[in-house]
């Protein structure tokens, strides 16, 4: 498929976020104001080069035009979308197109969501108790609510055609803790087996707990502008090579209808992506595959190419996607491990992955010094990578990917 | 129709504008499962939607189909986070493949509905019993007197292609 591009004319310059923790304590509107700050000061920006905003929330969050006066910021443009997973990407691609657009000249993105206080992901509490209607009665009144239970089904069809087994996408959870536990920010710190994996309890068949990531309090901010401004800006500038927003399968609203199943919408988003970037898989040096489930990481993997179609399992359980290996993934421990903000860890961590300033535990990470030594409590910088990846995910029908260089 | 209909602690909301559903549940209620057709085309649509996706035709009319197909994937529920749901766990939701439409009007596509595998006095059947392959039939469980939800239940019908469930 050809496909226009702005490849290369716009970076992502500011990255910043909260704590991850279960324990915030305070409102989204507070969280987001500390992670766009962040953001701005990581870019080297003041307050009046920031003129655009957009967030993206389930009615679990703070507008933009709310955060953005609180740090005195005047906006040119703003925006808030429904969506969750899948949306990181989607926004930066919109944040281009309205700077191209001449709408505004800098974009903070951002996420903010008291996941675990008070807006569980998984549906329970408050989530739970809402009315069921339109759409929702084809699946909600047969007890098929959560994420985990709407992508069940994917999943264990992917089994039944491809015999992908648990303890293959165990290796997913195993290698993200890795990465986890060289990261100070991470919730859970802990290196896991695969027979910890899978020796967990049933959440939904075929997914165990640790199968399942971390409900969350946090927010993450990152900023997006021209690369001409980006040259003269704090960091070295990460230039965008390409971007797909919420490509979908024919059917999102029932997406079972059209099949096969097991496929996901990397299938249809992988052409244009790598399309605007004009490079293959083999080219990328860091994946960032969302990981809501382990599944997800999987699936996501070989529909984009990175393996071929059906052999995710036996990709994700060779090493490849371990620090060290060949195309290491979700170098800071994704959601599965660092903690669950909707898809934006994922682009930040590659952002400081091509800065070469990853915050593991090494001394002066800041400066880019490493040891690369991936030993528990030590390194997590990829050593010297120049380009990388994200696979994000809405759920089966949906997702977005990102592709940037350094 | 009286609102809402209750049902495991969810409230089910099928208003009388609800242009999609409010006759499809009424159908329910008689025990017949029915699709929306597309008259310009003849091909039939689940969920109930406003539009045949293959034609764009606006017009539909109900066709009631045999309720009869195969299990084409499950998942076992075993932590329930609906209150209502909590003391059925571990249960079983299927994804069916009815017998009529099948691999059309592409290769790809079929006729597919949501259920939960159920034994024929409406319990729910057990995860022992559930496999990729096997056969079911649609039964009516009776929420209210105006609300029925199609399930399914197993037949001793011969399996469809491989028989599979996951690993114990
Ligand atoms: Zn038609």
């Amino acid at each position: 498929m050809a496909t226009s591009s702005l490849r290369d004319k716009y970076c992502i310059v500011g990255v910043g976020e909260t704590e991850y923790s279960r324990h915030s304590g305070r409102t989204t509107r507070a969280m987001a104001v500390e992670a766009v700050r962040k953001a701005i000061l990581d870019a080297g920006l003041r307050a009046a080069d920031i003129d655009g905003m957009m967030s993206y929330q389930n009615g679990d969050s703070t507008p933009a035009n709310w955060v953005a006066p609180d740090l005195g910021i005047r906006l040119n443009f703003y925006m808030d979308v429904l969506g969750g997973g899948s949306s990181t990407e989607a926004l930066i691609g919109l944040a281009m197109g309205a700077i191209e657009a001449g709408m505004c000249r800098a974009v903070a993105i951002f996420r903010s969501m008291n996941g675990y206080t008070e807006f569980r992901i998984g549906g329970t509490g408050a989530r739970a108790a809402q009315p069921v209607r339109g759409l929702d009665l084809a699946q909600v009144p047969f007890g098929m609510r959560s994420a985990g239970q709407n992508f069940a089904m994917t999943f264990m069809r992917h089994m039944y055609e491809y015999g992908t087994t648990s303890e293959q996408v165990a290796h997913v959870k195993v290698a993200h803790s890795k990465h986890a536990s060289q990261n100070p920010k991470a919730l859970l710190k802990d290196r896991v087996t695969v027979q910890d994996v899978v020796s967990s309890r049933w959440i939904v068949k075929p997914l165990h707990l640790l199968d399942c990531c971390l409900e969350t309090d946090n927010a993450t901010c990152v900023i997006v502008t021209s690369a001409e401004r980006a040259r003269n800006l704090r960091q070295r500038p990460i230039y965008v090579m390409g971007v797909a927003g919420r490509v979908s399968k024919p059917r999102t609203d029932f997406h079972w209808a059209h099949g096969p199943i097991s496929r996901v919408a990397g299938y249809y988003a992988k052409d244009i992506v790598f399309g605007q970037a004009g490079i293959t898989p083999e080219d990328v040096d860091i994946t960032g595959s969302y990981d809501a489930f382990t599944f997800t990481t999987m699936l996501q993997l070989e529909e984009y190419g990175f393996c071929k179609k059906g052999e995710g399992g036996d990709y994700v359980s060779s090493g490849i996607i371990e620090l060290g290996g060949k195309r290491p993934n979700n170098t800071a421990g994704g959601h599965l491990c660092e903690g669950y903000t909707h898809g934006m860890n994922m682009v930040i961590e590659n952002v400081r992955q091509l800065r070469g300033t990853a915050d593991d535990y090494c001394p002066k990470a800041a400066d880019g010094v490493h040891t690369y030594d991936y030993g528990p409590r030590m390194c997590r910088q990829v050593r010297d990578p120049e380009i990388t990846m994200n696979l994000g995910w809405a759920m089966p029908p949906t997702g977005s990917a990102l592709i940037l260089r350094r | 129709m009286p609102q809402p209909a209750q049902y495991r602690g969810m409230a089910l909301v099928i208003p009388d504008n609800d242009s999609e559903w409010i006759e499809y549940f009424q159908h329910a209620r008689q025990h017949r499962l029915v699709m929306r057709a597309c008259p310009a085309c003849g091909l039939m649509r689940y969920p109930p939607s406003p539009a045949c996706p293959w034609c764009m035709g606006l017009e539909w009319t109900w066709r009631e189909v045999s309720g009869r197909g195969t299990i084409h994937s499950y998942e076992v529920v075993a932590h329930a986070i609906q209150p209502g749901f909590k003391d059925a766990t571990p249960y079983v939701v299927v994804l069916v493949d009815l017998d009529e439409q099948r691999a059309v009007p592409t290769p790809d596509e079929s006729l597919r509905i949501i259920g939960n595998l159920v034994r024929p006095d409406g319990s729910m059947e057990s995860e022992r019993e559930v496999a990729i392959g096997r056969r079911v039939r649609v039964m009516f469980q009776d929420v209210v007197d105006h609300l029925a939800l199609p399930q399914f239940t197993l037949t001793d019908e011969p399996p469809v292609g491989r028989v599979w469930r996951l690993p114990e």
